[in-house]
């Protein structure tokens, strides 16, 4: 596996340079040798417009990359010694399981023995070894998928394995054992593994690294919980998490943010509080319905509740705003007027919309 | 209200009536008479035309023709469109300009163009022996040997084919996903194992298509054996559709050449479905 390190890359697909031209705006990169990145991210946001130039598939109208010490920039897919897996499985429909996973050694000129055993040993990793004899196109999706990850894990010298939003034509019981499947891999052989998706879920539970991608930038990265604790934008915060982060317009007032006449404490320092306008930002998960008035307790109103099973979304109407409350399905769920609790450690400040850091 | 819907479904079973149904069933029933010069008009002689048409040697010899003319010139035009097709099918320089010229034989009159190309091959004045002479090869006897014949009618006809083949073969490619190439190309396959591995199984339902296609319209050959040889010298490029002409419309045979034509419609009906059904089982496998 490979570090992989992007300089200065950008991509215009029409071949302009202003601002609104690129598909991917010009940005370094650097992805470490044996860790999983996520990027994450709407449609049109750049996201598969980067996979496609690590993988050669695209080459970029700017920047240089660089697996280890070497420039791949002007190499072919096939010479960057890359595995990719695709959207849509891909086998070769006329072989055999095992012939498809043997298909990049043959190319390779292995010797046929040692194509066997790699084969044998890559095919009980995947749960695929009794299944070997039989047409690949017989497979389920999920199957297939692996197959796609088994023919870039035979070989021994892959520089990263990327991967472009593979779960998304997996029917969902099958997602969770292909997901799991692919940890399990991603652990076992520390690749370096680049992985698209737009679901955040995928994203929080697969990767070490989180790149959050919008109109062609790099918006924040960073390990999950990071991203969840202190997104760096209001975008970033209706975009991790679900549901989203509440955001409330307020007031800097010396030392508190107001919030419908009501002033908030936050664990910001007195003099971090931006005066003027600025945004409250909360998770659902952490606000809490309380019995008593006291320190950042609103007045609120139950709006409706959606039953998610394991945990309800509560709705509840405050000064004039709508927040959504994430409670555990043990707890109680208040109905009509209740009282509404804002941790001060949990209050993020948002002025246009970029964090207020908190140190 | 419920009878409405065949009224709208009237004009369309009219015509096909008009021109399928009936015109198929007053072929029976003329193959069952001996309608001709001497006995102008229907008459009932059974299946005695159907026991001539069994031991007419001309008819099966012509028949033994077309399939070999029919099945050589298809796959050479399936080989020669394919490769003009992944030719173009990529960005080259003038890719238009290409997929353009490959298409002019198509765009022409198959009549006209055989009228041409008897011309190209006439043995004094023709400019293909006169071409060959240049090199120093003798003339060739294009369209008075047997085999030669043969031949001259083979190239005109793939002439005039390719480029169908080539139109069907390319659209196939361009409406593949690009996906397996690249999966192809990351695994570190050549053009060659590309092509056997990926391509061509991706190609095979449209391979199929456009083979049925051409097999069937290649069975119909006529206009270019009537113009480049009437069907010489002697019998040599004599096929079936052409005999039936010359049984029906020439020797005014009207009852004979018509249960030719019912033999000739039931050969080709069942050969046709074997030969779809074997190409399907083959190229495609248990996919289909």
């Amino acid at each position: 596996m490979a570090q992989i390190t992007l300089k200065q890359i950008g991509h215009s697909y029409s071949g302009g340079t202003r601002p609104g031209d690129y598909a991917l705006c010009p940005l370094d990169m650097t992805w470490h040798d044996g860790r999983t990145y996520a990027l994450l991210g709407p449609s049109g946001c750049g996201k598969t417009t980067m996979l496609n130039i690590v993988s050669g598939i695209v080459t970029p109208s700017q920047g240089r990359v660089w697996f280890d010490q070497r420039d791949v920039t002007g190499l072919p897919t096939a010479r960057r010694n890359i595995a990719q897996v695709f959207q849509f499985p891909v086998i070769y429909g006329s072989k055999t399981v095992y012939q498809n996973l043997a298909f990049p050694l043959v190319c390779r000129k292995w010797a046929s023995d040692r194509i066997r055993r790699k084969v044998g040993e890559i095919a009980d990793l995947l749960d695929l070894g009794a299944k070997l004899g039989k047409p690949a196109r017989g497979l389920t999706a999920d199957e297939k998928q692996l197959i796609s990850l088994g023919r870039g894990l035979v070989r021994e010298d892959v520089s990263a394995v990327l991967m472009d939003e593979p779960l998304t034509v997996i029917d969902p019981q099958m997602k969770f054992h292909l997901r799991r499947k692919l940890k399990e891999i991603n652990d076992r052989f520390k690749l370096t593994l680049v992985y698209v998706t737009h679901d955040q879920d995928e994203a929080m539970t697969f990767a070490s690294e989180i790149l959050v991608m919008s109109g062609g930038r790099v918006v924040q990265s960073g390990p999950p919980e990071h991203l969840f604790e202190f997104p760096q934008t209001t975008y970033v915060g209706y975009f991790i998490g679900s549901p989203a982060m509440n955001f409330l317009d307020a007031e800097g007032q010396g030392d508190r943010a107001v919030f419908a006449g009501i002033p908030l404490t936050t664990a910001y320092p007195g003099d971090r509080v931006p005066q003027g306008a600025i945004r409250i930002g909360v998770r659902p998960e952490y606000l809490e319905f309380v019995a008593t008035a006291g320190e950042n307790v609103l007045a609120a109103m139950v709006v409706d509740v959606q039953d998610h099973g394991g945990v309800r979304i509560v709705e509840v109407e405050v000064g004039g705003a709508r927040v959504k409350v994430k409670l555990a399905r043990e707890k109680p769920v208040p109905e009509g007027p209740a009282l509404l609790r804002l941790p001060p450690g949990k209050i993020r400040l948002y002025r246009d919309g970029e964090l207020v850091p908190l140190d | 209200m419920r009878g409405q819907k065949y009224i709208f479904l009237l004009p369309g079973l009219l015509v096909l009536l008009a021109i399928i149904l009936f015109p198929l069933l007053f072929t029976i029933r003329v193959s069952l008479s001996a309608w001709g010069v001497s006995q102008p008009g229907l008459n009932w002689i059974g299946i005695e035309n159907y026991v001539g048409v069994l031991r007419d040697q001309r008819f099966w010899q012509a028949m033994v023709r077309l399939g070999f003319l029919a099945v050589g010139t298809v796959i050479i035009e399936y080989v020669l469109g394919f490769s003009m097709a992944l030719l173009v099918w990529r960005d080259i320089r003038f890719r238009r300009v290409f997929r353009v010229l490959f298409l002019v034989p198509m765009m022409t009159t198959p009549v006209i163009m055989a009228v041409i190309w008897r011309t190209i091959f006439h043995e004094s004045l023709g400019p293909a022996n006169d071409l060959l002479g240049r090199i120093g090869i003798a003339p060739v006897p294009w369209l008075t040997n047997e085999t030669m014949a043969m031949v001259s009618v083979m190239i005109v006809e793939i002439w005039l084919w390719t480029p169908f083949m080539f139109l069907l073969l390319l659209s196939g490619l361009l409406s593949q996903p690009r996906e397996p190439f690249l999966a192809a190309a990351i695994d570190g396959a050549g053009p060659v194992r590309t092509f056997f591995n990926v391509t061509f199984p991706l190609m095979a339902p449209i391979s199929v298509s456009a083979l049925v296609i051409r097999l069937i319209e290649a069975s119909k050959i006529m206009e270019t054996v009537y113009v480049l040889t009437s069907g010489g010298p002697g019998t040599a490029t004599e096929t079936a559709s052409y005999y039936i002409y010359i049984r029906g419309l020439r020797d005014f045979e009207i009852g004979y050449a018509s249960s030719l034509s019912i033999t000739y419609l039931i050969i080709m009906i069942v050969a046709l479905t074997i030969i779809a059904k074997v190409l399907v089982r083959t190229m495609i496998g248990k996919q289909a």
